[in-house]
């Protein structure tokens, strides 16, 4: 099995060696590996990866899923422009 | 800012639901859809439902949507903002929305959110190589917009959606080269597998994806027998996963509502009362964002947020609250995976499931034992109703359609049994039964009736190929009798040999 090429995010392009190495080398929660990998930060915002960054995590560290993976959303919830909270008209 | 009583972020079933039973106490409601139509995954579902007849059983989705849509358009105490995205819930109780390109702020008593599902994904070597798709993005290519995703499809999951979406891309005539199931048993329903095994299209349990083949597109997969690893290629420009549906939670997350990880409901699902409480005042939920479960099952929980939450409004109790809370029971009785989920969320406590038998290679295969069938066949009987509905699911048209109640069954879940003396072989129950698990035998006419769904529909006296259990090849004979049906499940009665009467499944009409 070739664990580079196997995308675990999608949207930043993130693979199964990467997430793997980032967890040995220390890197335990899905947070954390998001903060040093992006995975989780495209447009889907994590819902794909993460629970497979989670199940990765679990499976190396034998720590419970609820352990290592909590998400967390903020709004907007998805993408906005600025003229739609301002109300400015963009002429381009 | 816009005042609303109840605000439903989600419109398919289950928020089109709490919609309807909120806006019939006369409530203002406003209904949120990030799409452009209403109606959820409904709109793409083709098939019909299983359930009790009082709940659309023997329905298509699609019709299920139509009907709700037009509710939902006929009510003026429903506003229904499309393409509309909601965005946060904040801590004053303001939701806010991007609505026709601007975010604009409404003020709610109470929330329902019924957000849905998302489509789990699978690692494997290439598996971002363009032809891998999910199994809803096919199911919406193919029956919303009528575009074929491929020409050969292998699907990777044999639970109801994988088993289903394989059936609606062989009535579209795309080639499914097979079912892939990591487990030993096929997990979905399994009148839904003999369907497609009927279609000649092979169920591979306990096997798994390891590698998409293909440089820019795919061309191809090797799938592995997870004991032997012995391993397989199977040519196919499109890979379709159906590996599993997880509940949306952004929003739960955001206001901080007590989730818990729980792998028989789908993944992190909020803590929930009875009456679909979230832990956040004024939150309730509904559907499968509050644990994956079928669109039955969704459109009750929607109904019942829809009444509690207006209750909390009004202070007048409607009685149908307990009576869904009851109807969802029963639809539960045969679902241990989703009970002993809700179980781990405290609720149905001293709730006892009806456990699933072993069906034997019935599970593994998706085909029944030789004596299963023996088993059912009246023996002083000429023309009769054979029903192949082995296992216990919520299911009951049949009973309903029969003119000479020869088919009995002892509850919602329970399995239908013919008395032989009364079934006059009319054939009602062959058109409502959701499985097409039903076929009349003529043994003196030598004749099977059978259920068609697929195009052309052959003509009265046409030769046809007639086909087993598992799509094989029996003999070529003729069409004795066509009854086209409304709602497109078509009635063929054929000419069949003496040896072959208890075996013909299928036809294929020769083109």
């Amino acid at each position: 099995m070739d664990e580079e090429k196997i995308i675990v995010c999608r949207c930043e392009d993130i693979t199964l060696k990467e997430i793997r190495d980032l967890i040995h080398e220390g890197y335990t929660t899905v947070e954390e590996i998001k903060r040093v990998s992006r995975a989780g930060m495209g447009p889907c915002q994590g819902k794909t990866c993460g629970p497979i960054i989670a199940r990765e995590i679990s499976k190396i560290t034998g720590k419970p899923i609820e352990e290592v993976y909590k998400p967390s959303n903020r709004p907007p919830f998805g993408g906005l422009f600025f003229k739609e909270i301002v109300g400015e008209s963009n002429e381009e | 800012m816009k005042n609303y009583d109840i605000l439903i972020i989600g419109g398919g079933p289950a928020g089109i639901s709490s919609a309807l039973a909120a806006a019939k106490l006369n409530l203002k409601v406003a209904l949120f859809e990030e799409k452009e139509i209403l109606g959820g995954q409904l709109v793409k579902q083709t098939h019909k439902f299983f359930g009790s007849k009082d709940e659309s059983a023997g329905t298509r989705g699609i019709y299920i949507a139509q009907k709700l849509i037009n509710e939902v358009n006929n009510k003026d105490k429903i506003d229904v903002f499309l393409n509309s995205m909601v965005l946060g819930y904040y801590e004053d109780g303001v939701v806010t929305a991007l609505v026709k390109e601007k975010m604009e702020k409404f003020k709610p008593k109470k929330i329902i959110i019924a957000t849905g599902a998302f489509e789990k994904s699978l690692p494997f070597e290439n598996n971002d190589l363009p032809g891998v798709f999910g199994a809803g993005a096919v199911q919406t290519l193919m029956n919303v917009y009528g575009i074929l995703p491929g020409k050969e499809i292998l699907m990777i999951g044999s639970g109801n959606i994988g088993l289903i979406v394989s059936y609606q891309l062989a009535q579209v005539g795309v080639k499914v080269k097979g079912i892939v199931e990591i487990s030993e048993k096929i997990g979905g329903y399994l009148v839904h597998a003999s369907k497609v095994r009927r279609l000649g299209i092979p169920i591979y349990t306990k096997h798994t994806i390891v590698k998409a083949l293909g440089d820019r597109k795919v061309k191809g997969a090797i799938i592995e027998n997870v004991e032997t690893k012995e391993k397989k290629e199977i040519s196919c420009d499109v890979i379709c996963l159906a590996t599993g549906l997880m509940p949306l939670s952004d929003i739960l997350n955001q206001i901080n509502c007590k989730m818990k990880y729980i792998p028989e409901l789908g993944g992190y699902v909020p803590v929930r009362d009875e009456n679909m409480k979230t832990t956040v005042e004024n939150v309730f939920v509904a559907g499968d964002s509050s644990g994956i479960e079928e669109a039955t099952a969704a459109m009750l929980e929607g109904e019942l947020a829809g009444l509690y939450a207006s209750y909390e409004i009004t202070n007048t109790f409607d009685k149908r609250i307990n009576e869904i809370k009851e109807h969802l029971k029963e639809l539960r009785k045969t679902s241990s995976k989703v009970v002993s989920g809700l179980k781990k969320l405290n609720l149905y406590k001293d709730f006892i499931v009806d456990s699933q038998k072993d069906l034997g290679k019935l599970h593994r295969t998706g085909v029944p034992e030789k004596e299963m069938i023996e088993n059912i066949i009246p023996k002083d009987s000429n023309r009769f109703a054979i029903m192949e509905c082995f296992q216990n699911i919520p299911c009951n048209p049949c009973v309903a359609s029969c003119p000479t109640n020869a088919i009995s069954m002892d509850s919602l879940n329970g399995i239908p049994k013919l008395d032989e003396k009364k079934c006059i072989g009319c054939g009602n129950c062959v058109a409502v039964c959701p499985g097409l698990a039903i076929f009349v035998v003529d043994k003196k006419k030598e004749s099977v009736l059978l259920p068609y769904e697929f195009l052309p529909v052959p003509e009265k006296g046409e030769m046809v190929e007639i086909m087993d259990r598992e799509g094989n090849f029996l003999e070529k004979n003729i069409v004795l009798n066509v009854r086209k049906m409304k709602d497109k499940t078509n009635l063929i009665e054929v000419k069949v040999s003496k040896e072959n009467i208890n075996n013909a499944r299928h036809i294929r009409v020769v083109i």
